[in-house]
């Protein structure tokens, strides 16, 4: 019942992960710092590749830097024309239609899963960038896609208040968890049939609507049953991302309040309801 | 599912305004096959086809051009009415214009052609001309070379008009001989020719008041004036004005006028002496509209509009779950209603309203009134009064309009002068009477007729509010203070308009009027500034109506008085009174005696409406909207309070028509999120929380009154034990089945869901090669895979650690 509070930024949590060991947990703001990274804008996005030797970041000013994870030494930005052979992307995938607010690769590195604004998933082959398979499961915004720990299956987040579950491959729904808010970040816990669902009033309404009514909670789903059976309080804001530490034994949950709240398994075991 | 540009603006779709200024701002998803009332210029599917025809030909019109041609051509004449569908079939004089005009009208026609045709070799033409412009030429030269176009002498054309132009001839003007112009004035004096310039100056000044006389004729015999004259205005409108305005104008003792149109005599003439038999309609068997009555649980139904509006659904009402009976969308463009028997569910839409019902909610009546919004039913359900802000005009009322359920026809339109409260119309409790009041004057209609009672209105002086009891054809009404007359309470009889009591009150600054459901009683809730004190009194003037003459008890209250209202079946009244914080409930009694009994008070509620059971005894007490939904269930049998609730910033509570349960509700249209319902039993424990995307509105649908006499309800209260046994172990049983189903499906999903797993990990399996080859052979499937390659190290942090305690979970 006591978790531990990190309070690394001042401003809005954007994105946490783990890295592959869950050693290291990543937290992105929209203040300039990336936690212990350096930047110079909001950072939307982070991820660290699979044995945590470079790190990758996305920023509101449209830029993307690497970074060497254990010096954080940085390497270039991924703009810079001279780093990147002929000053062209490997591969360009068009996108016309909605904008992608969300994406993450695919199991085995051959396909990328993006999530668009309009609620669309589309499976993209990394080779040729063609669209493999489409599906509309959402009717909002895609906010979050999260793996599984083993990659088979994945989590997304939507603006429609649900949290939906898709087999990685085939992108075929699988389940759906409902709340009353929108949901902007959920998380597969590697070693239960657990989910977790973060979100609550957008961060724009907040200010118009009692705090009582924003629910804010960090909401524990029975992957099997749909079920609701626990919640979280700890935030003051809308949980704006969540990450299960890859042994399952924490998770971390990231707040509009830019507080990144650290759970282990005996902060929230005791939990009634868990 | 929805589709991509429902998902696109949602933004815009969040913005939409309350019904009444909704529009619909996304486009609708595209369901075939379900009627899709929508609005003007969209294809209507369920709606009034003839209706729409009808504006169609209306608005396509006669082309501007044409119009003018007519004017020039046939001199003072009525352009093609815009509002077609009114007129009756055959209004079009066509037939009997005389030949002359017809001619004239064929010149018109060919002048066109031949405009036309000319247009038409333009066009054509180069430098040369085309061939019809060449051709007249070549005859006038005589030119041998040419050869010859024209058509023989003989020649008939065998294309007809129709085929030729059919388009331009569907445009064509209508033949109007301007004698809708025309009035004809009976009883006017006979005179000889030397009185006749002077009953010329008489009729003229009193006839050139409507509108400029453009004609007139005095048929003369024998030297004398026949006694009946034409007179001719510039405009059919003057005309219809002289009509209604100088018929039955006394000009002396002798010579009262009557005034007609011109073409009422021919219009009357041509009615057939004989009447023709209506054909009788066939049956249409429309099922058992009370099947819901039948239903072997006893349980309700109840409509919910959700999704803005977008969707409608009706609902049994069940303890366990809702059980869904139908779903449309787009069922109604603004809200719905329920008639008061139950009988059937209406719709709004732009061109009308609809009514629905029986097994299937099939559409069994329409009525068509464009842009119709606001509806009220008889209580006997067999009218159904509609307005409209849109459809007025002057000679045709139809600002609201009565119409006949069971046939569908209109009964009558009236006009909406004032801005009066809906419903403008009040009932009688038997659909026998209803009423309106106008300044000065209540005026009380009779059915089937829809005639006023007595073909005369009440002249009640000031009178501002008036009410039918529920119980008996009597009506309340009261009137202010005028000078030295005080303000006056008034209960008449009816049809007999006998007054059965009158009380005078004083220093009223305002009255309401709350009639107990039955018609026992009547509060008159009077507002008072007694002279030498400050600040309103408010009195409870209670009338009881079953009693000889009608006694009258007073209750003084000190305080504001925020509700009131009526036990429905009982003698009992609840008011809420004080100002916040300080809000105090009051349950009061009104004994046989006459003796007014307060039976117990709470203070420090947090409450602004009362809602009683439909059955009485309980009531809900809330504080809506701004009182954030605080719910408090009282019993007022004994007083006590069952439950105090809260459903955060609801905004209505709906009892069901049996007293079993109570729905509040967080509408759309009063706050955007957490829009849901949730059902309470009578004792205010909370059975379900049904959360909907931007739910508006539930309705339960109303019962007809029981059939069972006063002593059957005894009978069956004094057996209430032997049922309550049946129905406890019923409840058992339903449980454990329940439960039953909920293992069984929990089992059934857990099964699946490993099915699906055990798939997915094989495919895992099978891939793993693969993923050490992309990963230079280092395992990453599991945490402690390459524990041997980990460098232990063993840092120290000086971190601060808050802990930050939790407080109760939900």
């Amino acid at each position: 019942m006591k978790p531990i509070l990190l309070q690394g930024h001042e401003w809005p949590i954007t994105q946490i992960k783990y890295n592959g060991k869950g050693d290291l947990l990543f937290t992105v703001a929209k203040d300039p710092i990336v936690n212990v990274w350096y930047s110079v804008n909001a950072v939307w996005y982070v991820h660290a590749d699979w044995n945590t030797k470079h790190v990758l970041t996305g920023s509101a000013d449209n830029s993307c830097h690497l970074w060497d994870c254990e010096t954080g030494k940085y390497f270039f930005d991924l703009r810079d024309p001279s780093q990147i052979d002929n000053n062209e992307p490997y591969v360009k995938i068009p996108c016309n239609d909605s904008k992608i607010t969300s994406a993450i690769w695919g199991p085995q590195g051959e396909c990328i899963i993006a999530g668009h604004k309009s609620g669309e998933l589309n499976q993209y082959s990394a080779k040729s960038g063609k669209v493999l398979v489409n599906i509309k499961e959402h009717l909002r915004q895609i906010n979050d896609i999260r793996l599984s720990r083993d990659m088979t299956m994945f989590v997304t987040a939507s603006k429609d208040n649900t949290a939906k579950i898709f087999d990685s491959t085939t992108l075929e729904h699988q389940k759906t968890f409902w709340t009353e808010r929108p949901a902007n970040s959920a998380a597969l816990s590697p070693n239960y049939d657990h989910v977790v669902l973060g979100g609550g009033q957008e961060a724009m309404d907040i200010t118009t609507t009692s705090t009582r009514i924003g629910k804010f909670e960090a909401r524990f789903f029975h992957l099997a049953f749909e079920e609701e059976f626990g919640r979280v309080k700890g935030n003051f804001g809308p949980i704006n991302s969540f990450a299960f530490q890859p042994d399952g034994k924490s998770y971390s949950s990231g707040g509009e309040d830019g507080y990144v709240l650290f759970l282990h398994a005996r902060h929230y075991a005791g939990h009634p309801g868990l | 599912m929805q589709d991509a540009e429902n998902v696109a603006v949602p933004e815009a779709a969040e913005e939409r305004a309350e019904p009444g200024q909704q529009q619909p701002a996304a486009e609708p998803p595209p369901d075939a096959g379900l009627p899709r009332p929508a609005g003007p210029g969209a294809p209507e599917a369920a709606g009034t086809e003839a209706v729409s025809e009808e504006v169609a030909a209306a608005e396509a019109g006669p082309e501007p051009q044409v119009r003018t041609e007519v004017e020039a051509a046939s001199g003072p004449s009525k352009s093609p009415s815009p509002s077609a569908a009114e007129e009756p079939p055959g209004s079009h004089v066509e037939p009997r214009a005389p030949a002359q005009e017809e001619a004239r009208g064929k010149q018109v026609r060919d002048e066109r052609a031949d405009s036309r045709a000319q247009a038409a070799s333009e066009d054509a033409g180069g430098n040369e001309g085309s061939a019809a412009e060449a051709e007249p030429r070549a005859l006038e030269n005589g030119d041998a070379d040419e050869p010859s176009f024209s058509d023989p002498e003989d020649f008939v054309d065998d294309v007809s008009e129709e085929e030729l132009l059919g388009d331009v001839l569907k445009d064509r003007p209508q033949e109007a001989d301007g004698i809708d112009s025309v009035i004809v004035v009976d009883n006017v004096p006979q005179v000889g020719p030397d009185r006749l310039e002077k009953l010329k100056n008489v009729i003229h000044k009193i006839f050139s008041k409507f509108g400029k006389i453009t004609n007139d004729f005095y048929p003369e015999e024998d030297g004398k004036t026949k006694g009946y004259i034409f007179l001719e205005y510039a405009s059919p409108a003057h005309a219809v004005d002289a009509v209604k305005n100088a018929d039955g104008y006394k000009l002396d003792k002798q010579h009262t006028f009557r005034v007609n149109l011109f073409t009422d005599f021919d219009k009357y003439m041509t009615i057939s002496d004989e009447w023709d038999i209506p054909e009788k309609q066939p049956f249409k068997d429309l099922g058992n509209l009370r099947y819901w009555l039948e239903e072997a649980e006893c349980r309700d139904q109840y409509s919910v509009i959700f999704e803005s509006g977008d969707r409608t659904s009706i609902f049994w009402n069940d303890v366990k779950d809702p059980v869904s009976i139908e779903e449309r969308a787009r069922w109604t463009e603004t809200y719905v209603r329920w008639s008061p028997k139950g009988t059937y569910l209406a719709t709004f839409h732009q061109r009308g309203i609809a009514l629905w019902g029986g097994e299937k909610f099939k559409q069994i009546q329409r009525f068509s009134h464009q842009g119709v919004q606001l509806i009220d039913f008889s209580p006997c359900e067999r009218y159904l009064v509609t307005f409209s802000p849109l459809m007025d005009t002057q000679d045709d009322p139809q600002a609201i309009i009565i119409w006949d359920i069971l046939t569908g026809h209109k009964k009558r339109g009236f006009h909406c002068e004032s801005s009066a409260h809906w419903p403008i119309f009040k009932w009688s409790h038997d659909g026998k009477f209803f009423a309106r009041m106008t300044l000065d004057t209540l005026s009380i209609y009779e059915t089937p007729s829809m005639g006023l009672l007595d073909k005369k209105s009440l002249k009640i002086s000031g009178i501002k509010d008036f009410s039918w009891s529920p119980g008996g054809n009597i009506i309340a009404f009261w009137v202010p203070e005028d000078k030295d007359i005080p303000a006056r309470v008034t209960l008449m009889q009816l049809p007999t308009r006998q007054e059965i009591r009158v009380r005078n009150l004083f220093n009223v600054v305002d009255c309401k009027l709350h009639w107990q459901k039955n018609g026992d009683y009547l509060c008159v809730k009077v507002d008072r500034t007694p002279k030498g004190t400050q600040g309103v009194v408010t009195n409870f003037e209670i009338f009881r109506m079953r009693e000889k003459q009608v006694p009258v008890d007073v209750v003084e209250m000190k305080e504001t008085i925020i509700a009131f209202a009526w036990e429905p079946n009982g003698s009992k009244f609840a008011v809420l009174h004080g100002e916040a914080p300080r809000i105090s409930v009051s349950f009061y009694h009104v004994k046989n005696n006459g003796k007014i009994e307060l039976i117990k008070m709470f203070d420090k509620q947090q409450a602004n409406t009362i809602f009683w059971s439909p059955q009485g005894q309980f009531v809900v007490l809330a504080g809506l909207r701004s009182m954030n939904g605080a719910l408090a269930f009282v019993d007022t049998s004994d007083c006590t309070v069952m439950n105090i609730a809260e459903h955060y910033m609801a905004s209505d509570v709906e009892w069901d028509p049996t007293g079993r349960y109570v729905v509040t509700s967080v509408s759309w249209w009063s706050h955007k999120v957490d829009n849901a319902y949730w059902l309470w039993t009578f004792q205010g424990r909370l059975l379900q929380k049904n959360n909907k995307d931007r739910f508006c509105q539930l309705l339960w649908r109303p019962r007809p009154p029981t059939l069972l006499s006063q002593e059957q309800i005894k009978q069956i209260k004094k057996d209430l034990k032997k049922y309550s046994k049946i129905f406890e172990q019923k409840d058992r049983l339903s449980q454990s089945k329940a439960s039953k189903e909920l293992v069984e499906r929990r089992r059934t999903m857990m099964e699946d869901f490993r099915k699906y797993r055990k798939m997915a990990q094989e495919l895992y399996m099978e891939q793993k090669n693969e993923r050490l080859e992309l990963r230079g052979g280092v395992d990453t499937d599991e945490l402690d895979s390459n524990v041997d390659d980990w460098e232990e190290e063993t840092i120290e942090f000086f971190v601060t650690e808050e802990i930050i305690p939790l407080g109760n979970q939900e």
